[in-house]
């Protein structure tokens, strides 16, 4: 859905400043840019431009970014990437949750952002996962449920093996513990945290060359896991 | 139904019994020519009756007994005198006997029943007063007031409450007139502890003046009732004591009351400044961050443009003004961070973290500021309740003290170990130190070991760390390494035994 202008990006900030410098910043780097000043005008926006991204600040007077990322993924699957201060730590969780896909804390750099963005459109660009994934020197082959690192195959148990293809499947993007818990162990398990540290524990320890520093599942302090991907 | 005063003397009551008897036979003297005297008697039974009804049991049982001398002697053959000619009229004579005494024992005993309704009746008023009259009371000094008033109006009595104060009774209403010495503090001291009634018509240190009764709830005992008497020598009959306990546990339920309301008040306004407090914190982090986003976005967004990529000094300029934001940046989030956790707003949600992954995330906030420096880790994998971020926080902050304390070359050392039930997580390094008397003052606010030497930070830090420590209910301290250098250790609780293997599937 990409117009003769790049990629189109929303931006839903209450803050001039903020909008101004997003805008000459993205702007310079070819995106075309849509600014909304609160909750109520970024849900109008975002029918009325069709962005290709959103970039969503959690502390908007009118609605909650939680709230406008709830009735968005209603019907829609925009990529949306959620900025937020350190303090609101349980309502980025909260938006991530409810379907954002990425987060960025302020303040951030411009480097930070763009290449956030750029995953999450690619990400959108090729929805379905290919059937063979690699990053660095591990390869996951979702169809011969076939895992190996630098060449060597590695035994995996039935749960390690689907929590690494659920972050394989959703590879770069942020996964929050509860999202994990959700889809692999099922709807009951969202408040397990211990299962899932244990099983991630379990896995870096086979996949990982050093566990104690990992470079294929990163931690995202507090929120969840992500998958690293080749190019980051 | 006209009542004699209740007061009457005895001996007053039996004088008019006795003359009862004389104006009964006085009135038979005309009467009796015309009827038999077996039907005269009739008069003299109304007489019993009348002395039973008014007079009490005693006086009729006497008009009784003179009954049967008087109409012997002026009415049965011989007159004027107790022989009698005709034996038929023993049987008149023990008719009249029985049959007075019978009638003086019921009229005397319903009028003690009558009696006692009137005095039940009385309680019930005085019972049913206290309660509409606590019910309306707004507060608890008020509820005091009344029930000291109303133990006053109903017993004669002066009253007064102590109520408890920590361990320690205080003398919260009293009514005037009324005053405790020392000896009486004791006794209601003694009633409070055990929770039973003490002093004067008590089985317990009975040679008081004031009675003392607790008030109990269910919750326990919140205080003493004390009632002296005004008039010394009357005590109280045992029906009134009964009424008085029943006051004081209405009582004890009005103060309870109150102080639910009262803490149910207390509590609502420390939300209300709870709440307050946060909505300020949000809106100051947010109006002081805000600015600090648009720089930093601003100027690494020039940082990266093409713009100032040839000239090399221009580029440094706004690569050290980018730094110079995020420390200010740094310093807000410092400051804000001290204030949350001095107004008691910092909470930590506790959930089981892998502590290697906290010493990760810890590192990789780091970032560039670790290259070249050679970290030392050694921990084991330990899943340990806490809050994942701000336990991140710790460690950075500790860290960040170890890099500015410590010469670049030198290695930097973080170890985590259980040890008996608690984790232990250390920061090392081979720094300066900090002289033994000031190991525990670098954790206060603002304090800093070397002012002078402009290795910067607000002295903030590692009170932060403190806060967030005890927050985790955890110790910090520091101590002087072995071989020159700092240790900074963290100690939290661990949960018993975190349900962590066994799940893995």
């Amino acid at each position: 859905m990409m117009s003769e202008g790049g990629p189109r990006v929303l931006v839903v900030d209450d803050e001039p400043a903020i909008r101004r410098f997003l805008h000459a910043s993205l702007s310079a780097h070819g995106y075309n840019v849509f600014e909304a000043i609160n909750g109520q005008e970024g849900l109008v926006a975002v029918t009325n431009c069709r962005p290709d991204l959103v970039i969503l600040d959690l502390g908007l007077p009118d609605i909650s970014g939680i709230e406008i990322t709830r009735r968005l993924r209603e019907w829609t699957s925009v990529p949306i990437i959620i900025v937020t201060v350190q303090e609101q730590e349980s309502a980025k969780i909260a938006a991530l949750d409810a379907g954002a896909d990425d987060y960025v804390t302020k303040p951030f750099g411009m480097g930070e952002l763009l290449a956030r963005m750029r995953a999450s459109l690619r990400r959108a660009a090729s929805p379905t996962a290919e059937p063979v994934f690699s990053t660095g020197q591990l390869t996951v082959d979702l169809g011969q449920r076939l895992v190996t690192v630098a060449g060597r195959e590695v035994q995996l148990t039935p749960t390690e093996y689907d929590l690494l293809r659920t972050l394989v499947t959703h590879a770069g993007k942020v996964l929050t513990h509860r999202q994990l818990l959700r889809q692999v162990w099922g709807a009951g398990y969202e408040g397990e945290a211990h299962l899932l540290r244990v099983n991630m524990s379990n896995l870096r320890h086979k996949l990982e060359p050093d566990a104690a520093r990992p470079s294929f599942i990163l931690t995202e302090p507090g929120v969840g896991y992500r998958l690293r991907v080749a190019s980051e | 139904m006209p009542l004699l005063p209740p007061l009457q003397r005895p001996w007053q009551r039996y004088l008019r019994s006795v003359l009862l008897v004389g104006v009964t036979s006085l009135l038979s003297v005309p009467v009796h020519r015309f009827v038999s005297p077996s039907n005269l008697v009739m008069l003299y039974l109304a007489a019993v009756v009348i002395a039973a009804i008014y007079l009490g049991r005693g006086p009729a049982a006497l008009t009784a007994v003179l009954g049967v001398l008087a109409f012997d002697f002026f009415f049965v053959q011989p007159r004027l005198s107790f022989t009698v000619a005709n034996s038929e009229y023993l049987l008149t004579f023990l008719g009249l006997l029985i049959v007075g005494l019978v009638i003086s024992t019921l009229a005397a005993r319903s009028r003690e029943q009558a009696d006692a309704a009137r005095r039940r009746e009385a309680q019930a008023v005085a019972l049913y007063e206290l309660s509409r009259d606590l019910a309306s009371a707004s507060d608890l000094d008020d509820i005091l007031h009344v029930v000291v008033r109303h133990v006053g109006e109903t017993f004669g009595r002066e009253a007064g409450i102590l109520l408890a104060a920590g361990d320690t009774l205080q003398t919260r209403s009293l009514s005037p007139g009324f005053a405790l010495d020392e000896d009486e503090m004791a006794v209601a001291a003694w009633a409070f502890e055990e929770g039973q009634p003490a002093g004067r018509g008590t089985d317990t240190l009975a040679d008081t003046a004031v009675c003392f009764m607790p008030l109990r709830t269910a919750r326990g005992v919140l205080g003493v009732l004390g009632v002296q008497s005004i008039e010394p020598g009357v005590h109280l009959r045992s029906e009134q004591s009964r009424l008085l306990e029943v006051f004081a546990s209405q009582a004890a339920l009005a103060i309870e009351r109150a102080e639910f309301a009262e803490q149910a008040r207390e509590a609502q306004l420390a939300r209300a400044a709870d709440e307050l407090q946060r909505a300020l914190l949000n809106s100051v982090s947010h109006d002081l961050r805000t600015p600090l986003v648009s720089i930093t976005g601003t100027l690494s967004s020039l940082e990266e443009d093409g713009a100032c990529q040839g000239d090399p000094v221009q580029r440094s300029l706004i690569t050290m003004a980018r730094e110079e934001a995020e420390r200010l940046n740094g310093l807000v989030g410092n400051l804000l961070d001290m204030t949350r956790i001095e107004a008691g707003a910092l909470k930590a949600t506790e959930e089981p973290c892998d502590i290697q992954e906290v010493i990760n995330a810890a590192l990789d906030r780091l970032g560039d500021r670790l290259v070249g420096r050679a970290v030392a880790i050694d921990t084991a994998e330990l899943l340990v309740p806490m809050d994942f971020v701000l336990m991140v926080q710790v460690l950075v902050n500790l860290l960040d003290n170890a890099l500015k304390y410590s010469p670049p070359a030198t290695p930097i050392g973080v170890a985590a170990r259980d040890v008996g039930g608690a984790l232990e997580i250390s920061v090392l390094d081979r720094g300066c130190g900090v002289p033994p008397d000031e190991l525990t003052r670098i954790f206060d606010k603002f304090y800093r070991v070397h002012p002078s030497t402009g290795a910067g930070g607000t002295g903030l830090g590692l009170a932060i760390c403190k806060g967030i420590v005890e927050a985790h209910h955890g110790r910090i301290w520091a101590e002087n390494r072995p071989g020159g250098g700092t240790i900074v250790t963290v100690a939290l609780p661990q949960e018993p035994p975190a349900p962590a293997a066994g799940s893995a599937a």
